[in-house]
């Protein structure tokens, strides 16, 4: 890392986090410059987390380390080509067209969020640029993570409403981008399931972390609020804390999501209900959260990273399996702590039993 | 000529909205079963594959799921979006927006 710093800065190498941020505050313009690249470049969780830990609330801009976000938001105006035409680079000013504007400050919130609570720099951890596109086809009720970009629709009006609406949603489709990276999860059946609730529990994180990191009591734990339109009986897309309530409606049916082991749904459509049975993994997060209480990203948050990092978790692993690598890795993060009790009992509470 | 359609997953995935329309063409207006019989052939739908190529990585794309049953020939496709070629992609957006239809019933935009 300090082989990127010029050789007459290399002192900055080896002074430790503390003092690279007093000189990162009080410096003199170049000596700023030198101590926040320094700072940057040791992406070690440690020393990030102790700046974190010794910065003052007042001085936030001192100590920002520097920024690898690459935001570029595209518009399909209403067509299927992709990537369309770019509408807002990053570092440009608000657009006024309201989905090219949510996107831009949702994919910013969900990067500030990995980057602050859980040390990702971007997709890859290594500063991948964000892409989106958006107004996507006509009357298009989705948005998606082709692998390489997202892709958001506008909605027909009548059942849902622009799918940027929700920061939640940007997260939810992110993370995608996150946990394939990490832990490839297959896209159907048990593994596809949680990988649906990773993107939903990082996707509530991202709400959770812009509402001024809200404690997990004050939480709602709904995914895609606002996206229903306005005549829909519902409130959301989906609940974590109770699966099965967040919408009842003549036209689009009852939320039909379990939220425990006994009433896991067997079927082939959805790739086997990634889209129903994330509901069960989902309500274990929330216990957990609510468990532990405080801010989730504190600690659930970066339990459940860990787990979908840790190398045991293979592609095709179901809720079991990952469930015990949450309490393992919530011993191994917390190990004085209560919080592996709490995460096995939560995952017991949903039918797990590990 | 009968027509089947049903579209599944999506990050917004309802079982509920992801029940199957079906649409037969002696049911529709002459004009209406012309075009649906028009998109279906510059589709080359009897031609197309049952299964399309899965996406390399991706998720909450949707899959679209169309049998088509026509002078005993009967067929059934199975395509992940996006899709590729525009005259399916036509097929499948005329489809889409007859299932919205059949559901919005009283609710739909044009309603108020």
């Amino acid at each position: 890392m300090c082989r990127q710093i010029k050789q007459r800065h290399s002192v900055f190498c080896v002074l430790p986090p503390q003092i690279l941020r007093r000189v990162a505050e009080n410096g003199t313009v170049e000596q700023r410059e030198v101590a926040l690249q320094t700072l940057a470049t040791d992406s070690t969780y440690r020393t990030l987390r102790a700046v974190r830990l010794a910065a003052p609330v007042t001085t936030p801009a001192a100590v920002a380390v520097a920024d690898q976000l690459q935001r570029t938001i595209s518009n399909a105006r209403n067509t299927q080509n992709l990537p369309g035409i770019v509408a807002r680079a990053e570092g440009a000013s608000a657009t006024g067209d309201p989905a090219v504007d949510e996107a831009y400050d949702g994919l910013g919130d969900t990067y500030e969020f990995y980057r602050e609570m859980l040390d990702r720099n971007s997709i890859d951890d290594q500063g991948m640029p964000l892409n989106a596109t958006v107004h996507y086809s006509r009357n298009y009720d989705n948005a998606y993570w082709d692998g390489r970009r997202m892709v958001f629709g506008d909605g027909d009006g009548a059942l849902f409403n622009r799918f940027t609406v929700a920061v939640d949603i940007m997260g939810h489709e992110l993370t995608h981008g996150v946990t394939e990276f990490e832990a490839q999860l297959v896209y159907s059946h048990r593994s596809g399931a949680l990988n649906e609730s990773l993107s939903d529990v990082f996707g509530s994180l991202v709400k959770q972390y812009r509402n001024g990191k809200q404690a997990a009591e004050d939480a709602d734990w709904l995914i895609g609020e606002g996206l229903l339109a306005e005549n829909v009986q519902g409130v959301a897309l989906r609940s974590m804390k109770e699966p099965g309530t967040a919408f009842d409606d003549p036209v689009l049916g009852k939320d039909s999501q379990p939220g425990h082991m006994d009433d896991f749904v067997n079927t082939n459509d959805d790739n086997g209900g990634v889209h129903i049975n994330s509901g069960i993994p989902n309500r274990a997060f929330y216990l957990a959260a609510t468990a532990m209480g405080g801010f989730a990203g504190e600690k659930a948050g970066p339990i459940w990273y860990a787990a979908m990092r840790d190398p045991r978790l293979k592609p095709n692993s179901g809720f079991r399996r990952f469930a015990r690598l949450t309490a393992v890795n919530a011993w191994n993060l917390f190990p004085d702590g209560e919080e592996h009790r709490i995460v096995q009992d939560a995952w017991r509470q949903v039918g797990v039993m590990i | 000529m009968r027509v089947q359609f049903k579209t599944e997953g999506g990050f917004a995935y309802l079982p509920g909205l992801s029940k199957p329309v079906t649409i037969d063409t002696d049911r529709l207006t002459p004009e209406e079963a012309g075009k649906l019989e028009r998109l279906v052939e510059a589709a080359g739908f009897f031609g197309l594959p049952a299964t399309s190529d899965q996406p390399r990585g991706g998720a909450d794309f949707r899959t679209y799921t169309i049998s088509i049953s026509s002078s005993g020939r009967d067929h059934t496709v199975r395509i992940v979006e996006p899709v590729e070629d525009p005259q399916v992609q036509a097929l499948v957006d005329y489809l889409g927006e007859k299932a919205r239809d059949s559901r919005a019933g009283p609710r739909s935009r044009d309603s108020y």
